[in-house]
């Protein structure tokens, strides 16, 4: 297409980095939409605050906490290397836990949304027929959540192609392993003369955003639908 | 809904207030200067203050992205370049007002670790920077478009090792990102300015890049041609007096002898 070798290689890894930090981010995202969502306990509004806290917070913060948090000498970083040999700090796997953090709140509430709109009747009655808890919540609840599900993950995602104030300050700009989209055009933008190469990357950006709004768009309004009585 | 109502023309007010009561008042002068000059700058503007003038308002960053922000037309009074290109840069897009540009610092190029490093490495043709990185990257400025990168990338071209680490660099978006990671002992290597190396108690000068290895790294300053501000223009006489360049050689910085353009 209209990018070069290199520009493809930035977006390849951008979608590299976001599809992974959606992924490793969705089981622990959906655990907590769905503890936010049943659950009662104490200390239910704090833990709703701390999932909402990348979403506020300035992404310079939530990179410094990471840096200091998982950089070589940072209590979790050191020992991640030193129990498994996992480096994160200047690698793309850096890159993609910290666009993951930042998606999380963003997929924790449209994952949220969906299970608390799951008809409960529907599981009672799944229950008095003879089904396990487990099998409930896998043919039931888990199918009826899934449009909000797959709208959460394209919306993490959609975030995380454009995580760059956490991800510059945790792995900084390393063509090839941190180089992502945004730090590209960040880069590209101060170099005289880099105008054609920052529009291409840019476009491509607005692109993949867009794309991924109307997925995620469409897939709420399908769980919107699916609320509305013709489920099964 | 009303009190939302009342509170928002409530803030209007007051946003309207504060701009025109700002408008009525001069501003002080708004100096864009490049990171490597954060410690010196401020304590230059603090004597300014002191001589009974009014404290200019100080924005590091990297030359490379003031630059970019002047060619933009971001309204400053005087700009402080790490090096001549990216004032050239600026001066051919006709925002440096005549006769005001000088070439009145210079600064040296150095290897620096963690303080707790016990590296040695001579800096000589051919060095072995590679395997003492090891696994580990050697942070620097971004050598594409940041000064001290490019300086720092020449250096290492120059001595013939810089095809060996190129794929190592972290590129910092700044002189200062670069020995932030250092600091922290993320990046065993950085290379710093002198003067960077000498702000900072948790970094290690290994070794110094010889002059000839790069080109000369001197600070040009200039007012902008958009700049009416007359304060703006005498901080910027006394930072290129005698006395002036005094406050700079207390943070290491050279005496570049002022040279107008």
């Amino acid at each position: 297409m209209f990018l070069s070798a290199d520009e493809w290689q930035i977006v390849d890894l951008s979608l590299k980095v976001s599809g992974c930090a959606v992924v490793f981010t969705l089981p622990p995202a959906f655990a907590l939409a769905y503890l936010l969502a049943r659950g009662r306990f104490p200390g239910k509004i704090l833990l709703d605050a701390l999932v909402h806290l990348p979403l506020v917070l300035p992404p310079v913060v939530t990179g410094w906490l990471l840096l200091i948090g998982f950089g070589q000498r940072g209590p979790i970083g050191s020992r991640l290397h030193e129990w498994f040999g996992l480096t994160l700090i200047f690698r793309w796997t850096g890159a993609a836990l910290a666009a993951g953090v930042m998606a999380l709140p963003l997929m924790v509430r449209a994952m949220r949304l969906s299970i608390e709109a799951v008809d409960r009747r529907l599981e009672g009655a799944a229950r008095t027929l003879g089904a396990s808890g487990w099998r409930v919540f896998w043919t039931i609840t888990v199918p009826l959540a899934l449009p909000g599900v797959l709208a959460g993950l394209v919306l993490g995602f959609a975030r995380s192609i454009g995580e760059f104030g956490a991800t510059i300050t945790f792995v900084s700009n390393i063509p090839g392993e941190t180089e992502t989209l945004p730090i590209a055009i960040y880069a590209a933008l101060q170099v005289p003369g880099s105008d054609a190469i920052v529009t291409r990357l840019a476009v491509t950006s607005v692109i993949l955003s867009l794309g991924a709004l109307v997925l995620s768009e469409v897939l709420s309004r399908r769980a919107g639908a699916g609320q509305g009585g013709h489920v099964l | 809904m009303r009190p939302i109502v009342r509170l928002l023309s409530a803030v209007l007010m007051l946003v309207a207030t504060l701009t025109l009561s700002a408008a009525a008042t001069a501003k002080p002068p708004l100096v864009l200067a490049a990171a490597s000059l954060q410690e010196s700058l401020n304590a230059a503007a603090d004597a300014w203050a002191a001589r009974h003038h009014e404290r200019p308002i100080l924005s590091f960053a990297a030359s490379s992205a003031l630059a970019r922000q002047i060619d933009a037309g971001a309204p400053a009074d005087l700009f402080i370049s790490a090096d001549e290109p990216w004032m050239d840069d600026v001066q051919k897009n006709g925002f440096v007002a005549p006769g005001t540009r000088v070439s009145f610092l210079a600064n040296t190029l150095v290897l620096v670790a963690p303080a707790a490093s016990t590296a040695k490495i001579a800096i000589r043709p051919g060095f072995a920077l590679a395997q003492a990185l090891g696994d580990g990257r050697l942070a620097m400025a971004d050598p594409e478009s940041v000064p001290a990168g490019k300086y720092g990338k020449a250096s290492l071209v120059s001595l013939g090792v810089w095809s060996s680490v190129s794929g190592k660099v972290v590129r910092g978006d700044s002189v200062r990102a670069a020995l932030a990671f250092v600091e922290r002992g993320e990046a065993p290597f950085g290379i710093v300015y002198a003067t960077d190396a000498l702000s900072s108690k948790a970094v290690r000068i290994v070794g110094v890049f010889p002059n000839a290895s790069h080109p000369p790294i001197t600070y040009p300053i200039a007012r902008l041609a958009a700049s009416a501000s007359r304060e703006a223009e005498a901080f910027r006489l006394f930072l290129i007096s005698a006395q002036g360049r005094a406050i700079f050689r207390h943070f290491g910085f050279l005496p570049h002898r002022p040279q107008a353009l």
